[in-house]
């Protein structure tokens, strides 16, 4: 009993317990509700049976049933139109903005804390303010691409089918477009300057020196931030909600926002917790390829 | 001789900072120039102003005959050795040393025959496959210099490369440097704030503070005959004691201020009374028999090294003698010391310029 006491004051058991502590706490927290989405996804789930623990075990039927229905296939693809288009358009201009902030012209560090403002509102007020902007009658986009001729007819960002996905996306860049700079920023500060010095020496042009200084020197940070982009993507929901609540007729519908949907408006419980399993997958993925690509610094 | 580097009545300013003034050097094809002096004494930015990484405000700097003054770095066609290397952390040595060549389009085949050449001078041939990373502080070194030879420059800038390796490697270092630029017929500037660098590798030494070349020329010039104090202090190790003096009547003597005043004669004919600062190399103050020496001093520190013996003796002003036969001295001894005439240094008390 005194060993055991000291042991926890002082050695191993110690180690122990702060171990056990964090783990305890992810396992109640994260691992329980995981295990439970996904037994659920296997279980026959109604408004009777969802007080119970063990429901009837059907296995992959609720799977089946819903790579049966017609609004998988699309809402599946619009996902994947979300993840790439609003990580594709976050990361493109997040970077352009961090090297033109690298240039480092004056007030350049001030005007990039400024450009947070965007990343830290909630996302419910953002998409009110998109709202607005995309408004079909009176919203500023339209005017903008009226006046610059671009197009000659209003368009109804968020009611049109052919549009109303792509609302979301641009909303969605705005929202994450910060993050993706003050990440790559980092990245690219923490390249030593000698680097271009030497490169410069060595008889490279500026966009030499991007190609094979800062893009190769840069890749872990792209990585990490890529495959952030996709798990928050994956996330975002607000917007969602805020913006066209996944219509109209499911046009802009992706699986996070139709698995909160099916579960709690139309407690179809079981499909719920299936398309929260499906997106697990992916996630993982995501995050295997973030951790290793934060191991795999490459630093002089 | 012709000259690979001139440079005539260079300034710069960084605001009000005036960093570089009215600088005057020529360097010849072939020589061997070591910028040296204490931190912030401009021999950095004068080194980085002949690569083109800052620009000149003022002047004229010439490579090869050509004026380079709004030239880009990338086309000096200069190679430089950095403190930290700068070896670019995702490629291999080989990549390292080909980078250059590459970006000129040089072929694949080609570029890599060189590297293997270079390579094979350095001691490289075993780690052209590994990446910097894997490299000890002597290996990336020898990558650094491999990449400046690779490209057969105009000119190597070397700025202070030996400074992050132990003291062992840098001797051998020191040696491999000037073996490398003999072989090559290279035109090298080296900029290092240790004397001894300087003196041992170049074959010109440029010695710089505030901006200002102090003196210029060759190693054992400097050491013979420094055209002032500041000169006179920085060369030669330990450092040449300063001791005030007034040179006496006959204008053939002087009288040295160490606590109490002693006379030593001299070999120049000086202006009677002028109040002067004599400077006397540790090296050059020998023991002699009691009674037959100019300084009669009491021993104040005894350091001993091995090889020589460093002695300070406790006097207002300090004196540090060096001593090489294994005297044994010891603190509060009095020793009596002697110089020879024509290694007394005389310099002005005011300007401190050598009279």
């Amino acid at each position: 009993m005194k060993r055991l006491l000291s042991s926890i004051r002082d050695g191993n058991g110690f180690d122990i317990v702060l171990v056990a502590f964090p783990l305890g706490f992810l396992f109640l927290m994260a691992g329980l509700p995981l295990l439970y989405n996904i037994l659920m996804s296997f279980q026959e789930v109604d408004m009777f049976s969802l007080g119970t623990f063990l429901r009837p075990f059907v296995g992959f039927k609720n799977y089946q049933d819903l790579f049966s229905q017609p609004e998988t296939w699309p809402i599946l693809g619009n996902t994947a139109i979300f993840v790439t288009g609003s990580i594709a358009g976050q990361f493109l201009i997040g970077f352009g903005l961090a090297l033109f902030f690298w240039v480092n012209f004056p007030g350049a560090s001030w005007l990039r804390g400024l450009f947070l403002v965007s990343w830290v509102m909630p996302g419910l007020v953002v998409g009110a303010i998109w709202n607005w902007i995309l408004s079909g009658d009176f919203g500023v986009l339209n005017f903008m691409l009226r006046e610059t001729g671009i197009i000659s007819g209003n368009i109804f960002w968020r009611s049109d089918p052919n549009y109303s996905l792509y609302a979301v996306i641009i909303a969605n860049i705005w929202l994450g477009t910060a993050f993706n700079m003050i990440l790559l920023s980092v990245g690219l500060a923490s390249i030593p300057g000698d680097l271009y010095e030497a490169a410069e020496l060595d008889g490279a042009n500026a966009w030499q020196r991007f190609w094979t200084i800062t893009l190769p020197m840069m890749r872990s940070t792209i990585g990490a931030i890529v495959s952030l982009g996709l798990i928050f993507t994956l996330q975002q929901f607000d917007l969602f909600a805020a913006i066209t609540s996944g219509g109209p007729n499911n046009s802009s519908n992706v699986t996070q926002y139709w698995a909160w949907d099916l579960s709690f408006r139309q407690y179809d419980f079981a499909k719920g917790a299936t398309i929260s399993v499906i997106m697990i997958v992916f996630v993982m993925f995501a995050s295997v390829v973030y951790v290793r690509s934060t191991r795999h610094e490459v630093r002089g | 001789m012709t000259k690979q580097i001139e440079l005539s009545g260079v300034n710069k300013y960084y605001g009000a900072f005036h960093a570089l003034k009215n600088i005057e050097l020529s360097i010849e094809k072939g020589s061997f120039v070591a910028l040296v002096g204490p931190s912030g004494c401009g021999k950095s930015t004068l080194l980085r102003s002949l690569a083109g990484l800052e620009s000149i405000s003022t002047g004229d700097l010439k490579i090869a005959g050509e004026l380079m003054n709004n030239v880009p770095p990338r086309k000096r066609d200069i190679a430089m050795v950095f403190q930290s290397y700068a070896l670019y952390p995702h490629m291999t040595v080989e990549q390292n040393l080909t980078y250059s060549l590459r970006i000129r389009g040089v072929p694949k085949a080609e570029a890599k025959k060189a590297a293997e050449e270079v390579a094979a001078t350095t001691g490289l041939s075993q780690l052209l496959g590994r990446y910097p990373r894997e490299l000890s502080g002597g290996q990336r070194q020898r990558v650094a210099m491999s990449r400046a030879i690779i490209r057969h420059p105009k000119a190597f800038l070397f700025d202070e490369p030996l400074s992050n390796l132990d003291a062992a490697l840098r001797v051998h270092m020191r040696k491999e440097i000037r073996t490398l630029h003999d072989r090559l017929g290279a035109t090298s500037v080296y900029v290092t704030h240790d004397q001894i660098e300087a003196m041992t590798m170049a074959d010109h030494v440029v010695v710089m503070k505030d901006g200002v070349i102090e003196q210029q020329g060759a190693p054992l010039e400097l050491y013979d005959r420094p055209a002032n104090k500041f000169v006179a202090g920085f060369i030669g190790s330990p450092a040449m004691n300063f001791v005030p003096a007034v040179v006496g009547e006959d204008g053939r003597s002087l009288a040295v201020d160490v606590g109490e005043r002693q006379t030593i004669t001299l070999d120049r004919q000086l202006q009677p009374g002028r109040r002067v600062t004599a400077g006397l190399r540790p090296e050059h103050l020998h023991f002699v028999e009691p009674g037959q020496g100019v300084f009669r001093l009491p021993v104040g520190i005894v350091e001993s090294t091995g090889s020589a013996t460093y002695i300070t003796t406790a006097t207002a002003t300090e004196v540090t003698i060096v001593e090489t036969a294994r005297r044994p001295v010891k603190t509060g001894d009095i020793i009596d010391v002697s110089i020879r005439p024509a290694d007394v240094h005389v310099f002005d008390g005011e300007t401190g310029l050598r009279v």
